[in-house]
């Protein structure tokens, strides 16, 4: 199989992967029992304390039917659904804080929790890693099993324990991080932008040692496997240094399960964005998700879904990507 | 010339000792390839371990000592703490796996210089070795390969490449052929005796296959349970074997010149081969001095 070829498939499975997900963002609030439009217009008879008349509320309904893409049957629906999400990533107007538009409110929030996820993700991977790597190389060593027990501890740790006691740690008792940490808005300046990275570093340390003791066992493992194969043992006999086969020998064939691996946890970095950024009142996806969920604000909770979608299908569709390059034998089939 | 002095080789597995390697003295002459017979587990392996230097935990020296005849970089006569330094220089190891033995994920190019070696300019290093894998029947790009895009026998080829383009005054070569088709072996095994011609290194090859033994070793060393049975020039060996352990192997070895292996192997096993080797258990228990009762219960059987 061709490198192109490769990529060819690989970005029209995409697409396929999309165009699934975005359909089924379509289906599943009209697969609802409860009509959204009679939610809304009950709370809105409810704060003009029933003083619309039938002709205004058939009016309402009407012009909600039209800005939320309910008007027809379903199938011209669902075509002008795709028009609008994928021409012009339109998502309608946003319920709670109207007339924002959804896709503003998601723009504004995704840099927020991609810079917090991905660099936490990408920055555990690498230390859990690193440190996998130097605790299977040198497994035989007494003082390697100590890198280990790292992450034998911090491993089965949840997620909220592990980050409610950092908290404690380091905002309360020593308090070197802000306890209820603030994100400037507006425009970008360095001192803000100074600021964003002091408040970003509690929950992001929250995250990196979460996902770090799974790296180190995982990695542990697989290089202490790696250490026992015959190419391992013939560069020993060749007479290369320690570093050439912890790092071009065990380490460049370790890593590759480690990357898919990657994949597939940068995936669910949104369902990390959730806990993290309640915790931390942090301004990302996740928070707007949460606030979207408890105030039935369905544009925003559809809107926040199918970007996770995509991000995910992206970071699957990066990684599967690169990993040809790491691989010789998937590039050149 | 390597002498072998009354050389013990044990593995200590929790407070048990195995003595893989008994008690053998020998003397290698330069420039000879030299084969080493005899059942698994015999203690071929190990041997040549010791050779090469590559003595670590659970193995240990318990015994005696090896004279490489070879001086180190300082001058000094090379001993077995010092070997180390002469690998990939005056020392090299073919491996039995020329499948798994080279590294995935690295064009072949590379593995020629990640270790130090006898040159540390790099593209000096490159540039011979590609026009020196020219001469063992390798195409140019294969230098340019990763592993998987060669066959097994290219592999090995290039194994016997990264062991011999530095020309090493002794080569170690532990089954460096059993992963191969029997036509592959035999082109391996002339072109490491093409390359010992050339250059008249020592070599060292273990094998389980007595025809191999015979068409390229100029000395046959058999061992058995971590000593040596017999040891001397091949053609007298083969012509006149002394020890009835000898005589075994040699026995179970289809006549030369006979095509017909698998009918061979068929009326061997007929004859009662495969008896003889289940009542080794309790031979293996008499001490060094008993064995010669052993074959003569393979031949009886
Ligand atoms: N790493 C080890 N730990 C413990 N015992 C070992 C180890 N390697 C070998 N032995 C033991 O040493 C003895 C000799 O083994 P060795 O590998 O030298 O045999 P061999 O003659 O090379 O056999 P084969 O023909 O199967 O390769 C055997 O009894 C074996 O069980
Ligand atoms: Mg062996």
């Amino acid at each position: 199989m061709g490198v192109l070829q490769y990529v060819a498939k690989r970005v029209g499975l995409y697409f396929a992967v999309l165009f699934i997900g975005l359909t089924i963002t379509f289906l599943l609030p009209r697969l609802m029992p409860a009509n959204p439009i009679d939610g809304y217009i009950g709370q809105i008879q409810a704060r003009a304390s029933g003083a619309l008349t039938a002709d205004d509320i058939v009016q309402l309904r009407a012009n909600l039917e039209q800005l939320y893409g309910l008007k027809g049957d379903l199938f011209s629906q669902y075509v002008s659904y795709l028009e609008r999400v994928v021409l012009h990533f339109d998502f309608g107007p946003s319920f709670t804080y109207y007339p924002q538009p959804v896709s503003q409110m998601i723009f504004n929030a995704l840099p927020w929790t991609l810079g917090l996820l991905l660099i936490a993700t990408l920055v555990a991977w690498l230390l859990g890693n690193m440190v996998g790597l130097v605790a299977g190389y040198f497994h035989t060593k007494k003082a390697a099993t100590i890198l280990e027990v790292v992450g034998i501890l911090l491993y089965p740790i949840p997620y909220y324990i592990l980050a409610i006691s950092v908290i404690l740690l380091l905002a309360y008792i020593f308090p070197i991080f802000p306890l209820s940490p603030t994100f400037p808005v507006g425009q970008m300046t360095p001192q803000k932008f100074g600021m964003v990275i002091y408040n970003s570093l509690l929950p992001a340390l929250t995250l990196v040692l979460a996902g770090f003791g799974w790296n180190i066992l995982s990695m542990k493992a697989l290089a202490v496997a790696t250490t026992e194969e015959p190419y391992v043992t013939y560069a020993r006999l060749k007479g290369a240094s320690n570093w050439t086969r912890m790092v071009r020998y065990v380490f460049r064939n370790a890593m590759l399960p480690q990357v898919t691996a990657l994949a597939l946890s940068l995936g669910t970095v949104f369902n990390g964005a959730l806990l993290t950024e309640m915790l931390f009142s942090y301004p990302g996806v996740g928070l707007i998700m949460r606030t979207a969920a408890s105030g039935g604000d369905y544009n925003v909770l559809y809107g926040a879904i199918a970007i996770s979608i995509i991000a995910v299908a992206t970071a699957g569709l990066v990684i599967d990507l690169i990993y040809p390059l790491l691989d010789p034998r998937i590039r050149h089939k | 010339m390597i002498k072998l002095n009354d050389l013990k080789i044990s593995y200590r597995i929790g407070n048990r000792v195995i003595e893989a390697v008994n008690g053998v003295t020998l003397t290698i002459p330069d420039g000879s390839i030299v084969g080493i017979a005899g059942e698994s587990g015999c203690g071929k392996s190990t041997l040549m371990k010791a050779i090469y230097g590559d003595i670590q935990s659970p193995m240990s020296l318990s015994g005696g000592s090896i004279e490489y005849g070879m001086k180190g970089a300082d001058g000094r006569a090379v001993t077995t703490e010092t070997i180390r330094r002469e690998w990939f220089k005056s020392i090299s190891y073919i491996p039995q796996s020329s499948m798994n033995s080279l590294n995935p994920v690295i064009r072949i190019r590379d593995q020629f210089t990640d270790f130090p070696g006898t040159d540390s300019n790099k593209k000096r290093v490159l540039e011979r070795a590609r026009a020196y894998i020219g001469k063992l029947g390798l195409p140019a790009e294969a230098m340019d390969s990763y592993p998987h895009q060669l066959s097994g026998g290219m592999r090995q080829r290039v194994m016997i490449a990264l062991a011999t383009f530095f020309q090493p005054e002794l080569i170690i070569a532990d089954e460096p052929t059993t992963a191969l088709d029997v036509v592959v072996q035999k082109e391996i095994l002339l072109l490491l005796m093409e390359v010992q011609e050339l250059m008249g290194n020592t070599i060292l090859v273990v094998s389980h296959d007595m025809g191999v033994h015979y068409q390229v070793t100029h000395k046959m060393l058999i061992m058995y349970a971590g000593r040596v049975v017999e040891y001397g020039d091949t053609e007298s060996v083969f012509a006149d074997p002394q020890h009835a352990y000898t005589k075994m192997l040699i026995d179970s070895l289809p006549t030369i010149g006979d095509d017909s292996m698998r009918g061979v192997l068929a009326s061997m096993a007929g004859a009662g081969g495969d008896r003889a080797y289940r009542v080794e258990p309790e031979l293996i228990e008499v001490k060094p001095g008993h064995f010669m009762a052993r074959p003569s219960v393979g031949v009886a059987a």
